[in-house]
C-alpha cells in the first residue's frame, strides 16, 4: 500500500511539473473560465432589449399613437422606421434592418371604440426564434396590460386574490440560473479536454515506454496523471465560484463542504473522460475529438442549462442521465440557490459518484502494457 | 511549386484517412452531432412539471385545475395534502411550479369574486421561470373574468419565414458553423502543430517544398472535409428536420466556402503561436467560446451592448449564421448579403496573411 502511494505520488510530481512548465496552458485553463464568465455576464442578455421595429400607422389616431408608444416605452422595442406602408416595412424586415413591424389598420380607434375586435398587427421575423418567442411575449403582454381608461373598473377577476411567487430567486436575476450553468460547462469542458492529451502525448512522443520501463502499474499511472488536474480543477472551481458570488451576487445558500464535494466527483468523472478516450485512442487529435464528443458536448447540451431536458425526446433524456453533468447541476442549483443539504441531494452525489468510479475502472482496464 | 502542393495533400489525405477513426471523425461524427443537437435543442418550454395542492375540493377548483393543465404548459406531476409538501417539492426539483388552491376559494370566488390561489414557482432557471410566471398570470387573468373585458386591443401576431417558430430551423445554422469550425480552427490547427510536435516539420522543410506550398496543402484537405460536411449537413437537414432551401445555391455555397476559408486563416495564425498540441487545443477553445456565445446562435446579437455588437462584426460565426438563416429561410440573394460576405472574405485574406508571414519568418 505504501508503495502504492509512493509511485503514484511520483507520477503526479512529475504530471504536475508538465503543467506548471507549460505556463501558457496554464493561463489558458485559468483565464478561459474568466473570460466565459463576463461574456456571459455582460455581453449575453436573454432579456429583451432594444429589438428594432418598424411601425406602420395607417389610422393615425390618439389611440394608435398610444399602442406605439407603449411598445416603445418599455425598452423593449426601439422604433427605427415609420413607414406609410406595410410592404415597405416588410422589405426592411426582409433584408434584417428591423425584427418586429408594428400594423395599426385604419380604422383601429372606431373599432375599439365599438368594442369589436380590433387587431393591430404585429409581425415577427422568425429566423432567429429566440428574438422572435421573446418579441412576441413582450409585445402580447404590454398590450394586454393597455386597456381603455374606461374600461378599467371591469369586473372581478380571478387575479385579484391570486397571487404568483417566485422561489429562490424572486426578482428572476439571470445570473442566478448562467451561473450555476457556466460551471458545469466549463469544467466539463476543460477538465475533459485537458486529460485527453496527456496518455495519448506520451504514446505519440514514444515516452510511454521509458513509463513501461519502470515498475509503476497502470492504475498508478491513470491515478497520477488525475491528480494534478484534479487539483487545476479545484482552483478553476474556487475561481468561478469567487467570481459568481462577489461579481454577479448570486448567493450560496447551502454548505461550502458539499458544494465543493459535488464539484471534486464531477470533475474526477470530466477527467476520467478524458483519460479514458486519451489511453484508448492514442493520439491527440482524435482523443480531443472524442473528448470534445463524450465530455464537452453532453455537458453543454445535456445538463439542462441551455436547453431543458424534458422537452427532450425520451432518447434524448435517457442519454441525459447517462452523463453526469445534468446531476451536476442539479446539485449546484440546489446548493447555491435553494439551499439543499446532504440529504436531499442524495441521489445526485450517489450518481456522480458512481459515474466517477466507472469511468476511472474502465480507463484501468482499457490500458494496456504494450507497444504498438 | 504546383506540383509539390499536390504532393503535400496527397500525403495529408493518405495520413488522414489510413486511420479509419479520423474518418469518423472529420465526416461521420458532424453529421451524427447534428442529429442530437437537432432534436435536443428545443427552447420552447412547455411540459413545466408542476404539483397541485387542493385544499378546497369542490368541483370548481377541481375544474380550474384541469383547465390549467389543458394546452400543455404545465405538466401534472402529483399532488400534495398541504402547503410544506409543496414547498419541498420545489426545494427537491420534483416540481418547478406548485398550484395551490386554498380552502374557500369556491365560495369566495363566488361572493366576493376574489380568490385564494397561489402559484410558486421555482426561479433557479430564469427562463423557465420566466414562461411559467407568465403562462399563469395569464391563465388567471383570462380564467378569472367570465367575459374578458372586450374594449382592450388585440394584437395578431403573425411570425414570417419561420411559421411554426422551430427551433431548428434557426438553430441548425448555427450548429453548422460549430461543427466547421472544430474542422477548420481546430483539427487543421492540431495538425499542423503535430508535424513540429513530432519532428516531422524540419524533415518537410529540407525538402525543396516551399513552405507557403506545404501550408497550402496541408489547409487544402481541410476545406474539402469541409464542404463534404456542409453538403452532408445540408441534406440532412431538409430530409430530416425539413429545412427549407429558399435562397439560391450558390450563395450558400460561396458563404459557406468563405466561412471555412476565414476560420482556417484563424487555425493556421493559432499553429504559428503554439508550440504544443495542448496549446493549440486551449488555444483554439479561447476562439471558438466566445465567438459561439457571440455568434448570434446561442444568444440574440440585437440584446447585446453596443460595443459588443460591433466586435461581432470581427466574427466570422456571425456572418456565417447571417448568411445561412437568411437565404435558406428568407430566401435572400447575393445583394442582400454582400456586407457578410464582403466581411468574410476580408477576414480571411487578413488572418491568412499574416499567418503566412509568422510561418515564413518562424522557419527561417
Amino acid at each position: 500500500m505504501r508503495r502504492f502511494v509512493r509511485r503514484t505520488k511520483a507520477i503526479a510530481r512529475k504530471e504536475f511539473l508538465h503543467m506548471i512548465r507549460d505556463t501558457r496552458v496554464l493561463y489558458l485553463a485559468l483565464g478561459l473560465p474568466v473570460v466565459m464568465l463576463v461574456i456571459f455576464g455582460y455581453a449575453v442578455s436573454l432579456d429583451i432589449e432594444h429589438i428594432p421595429l418598424a411601425t406602420v400607422d395607417q389610422d393615425g389616431t390618439r389611440e394608435a399613437r398610444r399602442l406605439e408608444e407603449a411598445l416603445v416605452a418599455g425598452g423593449a422595442f426601439v422604433r427605427e422606421a415609420d413607414l406609410s406602408s406595410p410592404e415597405k416595412a416588410e422589405a426592411l424586415l426582409r433584408r434584417g434592418r428591423v425584427k418586429a413591424i408594428l400594423i395599426i389598420p385604419q380604422g383601429y380607434q372606431h373599432a375599439l371604440a365599438r368594442g369589436a375586435m380590433s387587431g393591430a398587427q404585429l409581425l415577427v421575423d422568425g429566423t432567429d426564434g429566440t428574438v422572435a418567442t421573446l418579441a412576441l411575449g413582450e409585445a402580447v403582454s404590454i398590450v394586454q396590460s393597455l386597456t381603455l381608461p374606461d374600461a378599467a373598473s371591469s369586473r372581478a377577476s380571478l387575479s385579484k386574490g391570486a397571487s404568483i411567487r417566485v422561489r429562490f430567486n424572486p426578482a428572476l436575476r439571470s445570473a442566478y440560473s448562467i451561473v450555476p450553468g457556466v460551471i458545469v460547462m466549463i469544467l466539463g469542458m476543460l477538465s475533459s479536454l485537458l486529460t485527453a492529451l496527456t496518455v495519448a502525448r506520451e504514446w505519440e512522443r514514444g515516452s510511454m515506454e521509458q513509463l513501461f520501463a519502470t515498475p509503476v502499474s497502470r492504475s498508478q499511472i491513470i491515478l497520477g496523471k488525475l491528480i494534478p488536474y484534479a487539483a487545476l480543477g479545484f482552483v478553476q472551481t474556487l475561481l468561478i465560484l469567487t467570481l459568481g458570488v462577489y461579481m454577479f451576487d448570486v448567493p450560496i445558500e447551502g454548505s461550502l463542504v458539499t458544494l465543493f464535494g459535488c464539484s471534486m466527483l464531477f470533475i474526477i468523472s470530466m477527467l476520467g473522460i478524458g483519460l479514458f478516450v486519451s489511453v484508448a485512442t492514442k493520439s491527440q487529435m482524435l482523443s480531443v475529438q472524442f473528448a470534445a464528443m463524450l465530455g464537452y458536448m453532453p455537458a453543454m447540451l445535456l445538463s439542462g442549462f441551455l436547453f431543458p431536458i424534458a422537452n427532450m425526446p425520451w432518447w434524448l433524456r435517457g442519454l441525459a442521465s447517462l452523463f453526469p453533468a445534468r446531476y451536476y447541476l442539479a446539485a449546484l442549483r440546489g446548493i447555491m440557490l435553494k439551499g439543499n443539504g446532504f440529504v436531499v441531494l442524495a441521489p445526485q452525489i450517489l450518481a456522480l459518484s458512481g459515474f466517477a468510479l466507472a469511468i476511472l475502472s474502465l480507463a484501468v482496464a482499457k490500458f494496456r502494457r504494450r507497444l504498438a | 511549386m504546383l506540383l509539390s502542393l499536390f504532393n503535400v495533400m496527397r500525403k495529408e489525405f493518405t495520413q488522414t484517412l489510413r486511420d479509419r477513426r479520423m474518418v469518423i471523425q472529420l465526416l461521420v461524427a458532424p453529421v451524427l452531432q447534428l442529429f442530437i443537437f437537432g432534436y435536443a435543442i428545443n427552447l420552447d418550454v412547455d411540459r413545466i412539471p408542476t404539483v397541485v395542492c387542493n385544499q378546497d375540493q369542490t368541483r370548481e377548483s377541481r375544474d380550474l385545475i384541469q383547465r390549467f393543465f389543458a394546452n400543455g404548459t404545465f405538466e401534472r406531476k402529483g399532488e400534495v395534502p398541504d402547503p410544506a409538501g409543496a414547498q419541498t417539492a420545489l426545494e427537491t426539483g420534483d416540481a418547478a411550479v406548485t398550484l395551490i388552491m386554498g380552502r374557500g376559494f369556491a365560495v369566495r370566488s363566488a361572493r366576493h369574486g376574489d380568490t385564494a390561489v397561489q402559484v410558486l414557482v421555482d426561479g433557479t432557471d430564469t427562463t423557465r421561470a420566466q414562461v411559467a410566471a407568465n403562462a399563469a398570470a395569464q391563465f388567471l387573468q383570462l380564467n378569472g373574468v367570465n367575459a374578458a373585458p372586450r374594449r382592450v386591443p388585440t394584437l395578431i401576431p403573425r411570425i414570417l419565414y419561420n411559421q411554426r417558430l422551430s427551433t431548428s430551423m434557426y438553430m441548425l445554422p448555427g450548429v453548422l458553423a460549430s461543427l466547421l469550425l472544430n474542422i477548420t480552427a481546430l483539427m487543421a490547427a492540431m495538425g499542423l502543430v503535430r508535424e513540429r510536435e513530432t519532428g516531422t516539420l524540419e524533415q518537410v522543410l529540407v525538402t525543396p517544398i516551399r513552405p507557403v506550398a506545404f501550408l497550402a496543402g496541408k489547409c487544402l484537405p481541410y476545406i474539402l472535409f469541409g464542404l463534404i460536411d456542409v453538403v452532408s449537413v445540408m441534406l440532412l437537414s431538409s430530409l430530416i428536420f425539413a429545412m427549407p432551401i429558399r435562397g439560391p445555391l450558390v450563395v450558400l455555397a460561396l458563404g459557406s466556402f468563405l466561412y471555412i476559408f476565414s476560420t482556417l486563416g484563424f487555425g493556421v495564425l493559432l499553429a504559428t503561436l503554439s508550440s504544443t498540441q495542448q496549446q493549440t487545443l486551449l488555444g483554439a477553445f479561447a476562439f471558438i467560446l466566445p465567438a459561439a456565445l457571440l455568434g448570434g446562435f446561442m444568444s440574440p446579437i440585437d440584446t447585446m451592448p453596443r460595443w459588443v455588437q460591433l466586435l461581432t462584426l470581427l466574427n466570422p460565426m456571425r456572418h456565417f449564421i447571417e448568411i445561412m438563416r437568411m437565404c435558406l429561410l428568407k430566401g435572400a440573394g447575393m445583394g442582400d448579403l454582400v456586407r457578410q460576405l464582403v466581411c468574410l472574405a476580408a477576414l480571411g485574406i487578413g488572418l491568412l496573411a499574416i499567418s503566412v508571414l509568422r510561418f515564413r519568418k518562424r522557419i527561417t
